[in-house]
């Protein structure tokens, strides 16, 4: 049961072939667990426990590290040195991630929430010599600290108030102590919303991504925006649910807002952005307001089962096809030698493969069928419309606007690449799309068309997960 | 044949287009003939497999919906693989096949800039399979899903191979190619709606026992399972949806950009099959399941469908650009179409099912003509045309008779769509009010007059009269043996559906009389 913990950090040689096969052994573990499963297996006094929302979390973080070693690969090598501590610095981060979606308490939570981002502090200033990288290190620093230091002092809020740590007696003493309204534990909601919403970039929080995403190294943002967004939502979900979720009614509305704010502020302000790389990170603002808004509406209705079946199953749709998105920025940046994609003119002539990926991974993440995010939005407004409240109504409404505007700049880039006029500056370097990219590439795009065809099998993950609420 | 009944050659009919269209991608770009031909072939497949359900279908229950099947598709939000098809269904799917097939055959010898057969055929191909697959889908979400599927290969074939003329559009500061605002526009005017949609049929869902199949929410509905303002919400959503696409006034202005921009083949199934998926969903989803609320909205639907009449044909005659004109005569005739489904009577709504039908065949025949046209003269500006007859006898003749069947000629196909819905129009259903569909019906037969109107000037400034200098010593190539062999089986289809209107009317009275019934009762 520990071995998928203790196997990635064992694989810290500096060798990157040694943390490929680490990663993937460390899968074995949990589809053994998935297969023998019965009930919940506690541990360390019911701070730790497996079910399968945390097995299913599990699989999700060391696939998307997996992948993320074989976006780095070649970028690694390049830059000649480092590459024992890069990729060390990223497995820590996978094992705060692990721990996070098995914690039942406050502070195995909060030592595998900041043991998933401190090594993000240092590998986004990973490119030494590049000012936008310091820039986007340091504010990601200083934000990260504020946002520990929020988390904790929430935490420390709901100890004074019930002298527990771990979630289930917690809410326990909140509900036979009938504290429900206990302004406190709506203080103590809001600091760790707060906290953990630096973690997810959600509006207001969201300020240092787009900096922090522009100047880290391309692998290293893929893994910000895919990994450590759904490290935050792990810890989000387990949080509302476990311990905040008989005060559901006050900190659900303020939620609600939140995620229409983001939706609409990332959404508008990705318009207006040249880098796809800025681009996306807007883009991924926005996407974690669409995973946000059913968690709010299941504390309003009390319905969280729903909830994180909508969010659960977003998150993993998401984690694929933004990783993929990703990966065609890298071959094409790398191609165009711009970060501006307006130069990429008709640059799919060049790798019509890449042009396809590219028009594949933006359209799904537009939300349009039959790739995997047309099914990830149809759940979100599925639980945002399940009991007809009129906040979730509302929610809906802001979101089919945003789902349009989203449009225009998702298709803007399959626009320039293929309908603009090729700029035949450099025509002469051939393409490259090295091997360990193409696994990726492959793997990403199988699963983005088999969730938007057959979508049975990726809600059924949410389904199975979000079962864990009743535990 | 088993295979047929069972739901298997449905789905074949849908999905087959679409695994021809990842096939060609695997054929290396070199094989140009290769590629056409195997898109040829399939698109003829995918047309037989039709033609062999229509010959199993049984039409003395044609009010049935047939040769389906269901199976478990997303089981944790009770979506279903659910398909069937009845007598509404049945001449639009058979169009749709039918139309592909043409479209491939002109599309082998007159390819649009930047040529490339593998992307543009494989487009061709998927859109078909969206297009089928949504006159067969009993689901909503399988429908939505089929519904949508067809904006991406549209967007693609307006987007890259359109129009590239540069023009100054309102709102952009710089000057933008025609075919990029044009591929954009429609992409948003048309996700725009359908994300309401979505939001309807999720009302749906969640007020009618969790279900998502068409045939159990009809049968909910008809017994009066929705109502009140939950039910004026719905509709109004699913309005906007389908709305969208027809395209009613006001929500038109994305259509003749889009038909404007298209190539060629594009506009031929944007016309004949797109624009038919929202008239399709009013019939099939919108008025069988909110009877009540159908017949709230049919004056306003009435009123608007007029509008657009009155308002198409008026905007034709403004026209100098051929295509753009014939884009706008679109509008005309779909408001026709609307204002037939909005009678909400049988023979309204049948004017409706063989309104979509002809005006699938002679527009798209119309734009087949001025596509080649603005191939071979370099420019759809008519006051530079004319003289046609004389240039290009074929093409002109064609486009002679086609104008004549667009604009009603009794005994070609266009003339009973439009004469039913008038009939249907002056005498709505009961409890609907007489004066807003007999005032509606007058300003349609007002349009009937425009529509004569702008269609014989056109006829007079394009085909008649001495050509101008500018062509007399240049080569003109008149039609190609590719493109009769598009254009002739559309003419045969005119004159016989207007000579024999049974064809259509014979599968679709009866689904048509028992949708209606089961709605309204009586």
């Amino acid at each position: 049961m520990i071995l998928d913990l203790i196997l990635p950090r064992r694989s810290k040689y500096y060798v990157a072939a040694f943390a490929l096969l680490g990663t993937l052994f460390s899968l074995a573990p949990l589809v053994v667990q998935w297969v023998n499963y019965t009930n919940p297996i506690y541990a360390f006094e019911d701070s730790f426990v497996v079910d399968k929302f945390s097995i299913i979390f599990k699989g999700l973080f060391i696939l998307i590290t997996y992948l993320t070693f074989l976006l780095s690969i070649n970028f690694i090598e390049s830059d000649k040195y480092y590459q024992g501590e890069y990729y060390y610095l990223l497995l820590s981060s996978l094992l705060g991630a692990l721990i996070v979606s098995s914690s039942r308490d406050l502070l195995t939570i909060f030592i595998g929430i900041e043991l998933a981002s401190t090594p993000m502090f240092l590998l986004s200033g990973w490119k030494k010599g590049d000012r936008k990288s310091n820039e986007g290190a340091i504010k990601f620093f200083l934000l990260g600290v504020l946002s520990a230091s929020l988390i904790l002092y929430g935490f420390s809020l709901l100890y004074g108030l019930t002298g527990k740590i771990v979630f289930s007696e917690i809410s326990t003493f909140i509900i036979n102590g009938a504290l429900q309204s206990s302004p406190v534990l709506l203080l103590s909601a809001i600091l760790v919303i707060s906290g953990i919403g630096f973690k997810i970039s959600i509006v207001p929080f969201h300020s240092w991504a787009p900096d922090t995403y522009e100047g880290a190294p391309l692998p290293v943002t893929a893994y910000l925006s895919v990994s450590s967004k759904a490290t935050g939502f792990v810890a989000l979900i387990i949080l509302l649910t476990k311990v905040f979720s008989s005060a559901g009614e006050s900190w659900g509305v303020i939620l609600a807002i939140i995620a229409g704010l983001t939706m609409t502020l990332g959404n508008l302000v990705a318009l207006q952005q040249s880098n796809p790389v800025r681009l996306l990170a807007y883009s991924s603002i926005a996407q974690a307001g669409f995973i946000l808004a059913p968690l709010s509406v299941a504390g309003i209705t009390g319905n969280f089962q729903d909830g994180i079946f909508a969010s659960v199953t977003y998150l993993i749709i998401y984690a694929f096809m933004n990783l993929g998105a990703f990966l065609t920025v890298q071959l094409f940046s790398n191609h165009a030698g711009s970060t501006n994609f307006y130069e990429w003119g008709g640059i799919a002539k060049k790798s019509p493969i890449t042009g396809v990926l590219t028009t594949i991974f933006f359209f799904s993440l537009a939300g349009i069928p039959p790739l995997g995010g047309w099914f990830a939005k149809f759940v979100v407004f599925r639980s945002m419309l399940s009991t007809g409240e009129p906040i979730g109504l509302t929610l809906g409404i802001v979101g089919a606007v945003n789902a349009v505007i989203a449009l225009v700049y998702y298709a803007r880039i399959s626009k320039v690449i293929w309908m603009d006029e090729l700029k035949d500056v450099d025509s002469e370097t051939s393409f490259k799309f090295e091997s360990p990219l193409k696994v990726v590439g492959v793997f990403t795009v199988l699963i983005t068309f088999i969730s938007g065809i057959f979508p049975g099998i990726f809600s059924y993950l949410g389904e199975v997960s979000s079962i864990f609420f009743g535990n | 044949m088993e295979i047929l009944t069972n739901g298997v050659g449905l789905s074949a009919v849908v999905f087959f287009p679409l695994v021809s269209a990842l096939v060609i991608t695997l054929i290396p770009k070199g094989q140009e003939f290769l590629i056409k031909v195997f898109a040829l072939v399939s698109s003829i497949i995918t047309f037989v497999f039709s033609v062999l359900l229509l010959l199993e279908f049984d039409f003395s229950s044609a009010d049935k919906l047939q040769l389906g099947n269901k199976i478990s598709w997303i089981r944790s939000i009770n979506a279903n693989y659910e398909i069937g098809i009845d007598g509404i269904s049945l001449p639009l799917l058979v169009l749709s096949t039918f139309i592909t097939v043409l479209a491939i055959i002109y599309s082998i010898e007159h390819l649009p800039e930047p040529k490339s057969p593998k992307g543009f055929l494989a487009l061709i191909l998927v859109l078909e399979t969206g297009m089928n697959g949504t006159f067969v889908a009993l689901d909503l979400i399988l429908f939505f899903v089929f519904f949508e599927i067809v904006l991406l290969p549209m967007y693609f074939m307006i987007g890259i191979w359109g129009d590239r003329t540069v023009r100054t559009v309102a709102g952009f500061k710089n000057q933008i190619e025609t075919r990029l605002y044009a591929s954009i526009k429609f992409f948003v005017f048309t996700l725009f709606g359908s994300a309401f949609m979505l939001l309807g049929f999720l009302g749906l869902y969640y007020r009618g026992n969790k279900t998502f199949s068409i045939p159990e929410l009809i049968e909910l509905g008809s017994a009066g399972a929705f109502t009140g303002t939950f039910a004026t919400l719905v509709f109004a959503v699913l309005f906007l949806g389908f709305a969208v696409k027809v395209p009613m006034w006001p929500l038109h202005t994305w259509l003749p950009d889009a038909h404007t921009a298209a190539p060629t083949v594009g506009s031929v199934l944007l016309a004949a099959i797109l624009l038919k998926l929202g008239s399709y969903g009013f019939v099939r989803i919108a008025i069988p399941i909110l009877p009540e609320q159908a017949k709230a909205w049919a004056p306003a639907i009435a009123i608007l469908s007029a509008i657009g009449i009155i308002y198409g044909s008026l905007a034709c005659l403004a026209q100098t650009d051929l295509k753009r004109l014939i884009a706008f005569s679109s509008v005309g005739h779909m408001g026709f179409v609307m204002l037939g489904i909005a009678s909400l009577t049988p023979i309204g709504i049948n004017a409706a099912m063989i309104g979509m039908v002809a005006h699938g065949v002679i527009t798209g025949l119309l734009f087949f003509l001025s596509g080649s046209m603005a191939h071979t003269y370099h420019t759809r500006d008519m006051g530079r045309l004319g003289g046609n007859m004389k240039l290009l006898p074929k093409t002109g003749a064609l486009l002679g008779f086609t104008a004549m069947a667009s604009l009603g000629l009794p005994g070609l196909a266009g003339f009973w769509g439009e004469f039913m819905a008038l009939l249907g129009a002056y005498n709505p259903l009961d409890g609907l009010n007489v004066t807003v569909f007999r005032t509606s019906m007058v300003a349609g037969a007002v349009g009937t007059v425009l529509t004569a109107g702008y269609l014989l000037w056109m006829l007079q400034r394009v085909n008649l009269g001495e050509p101008s200098e500018e062509w007399m010593d240049k080569e003109l190539h008149d039609a190609d043996a590719y493109e009769l062999a598009a254009w002739i089986p559309l003419v045969i289809l005119t004159i016989l559906i207007g000579v024999f209107p049974k064809l259509i009317f014979g599968a679709t009275n009866d689904a048509v009389i028992a949708m209606l019934s089961k709605a309204f009762g009586g």
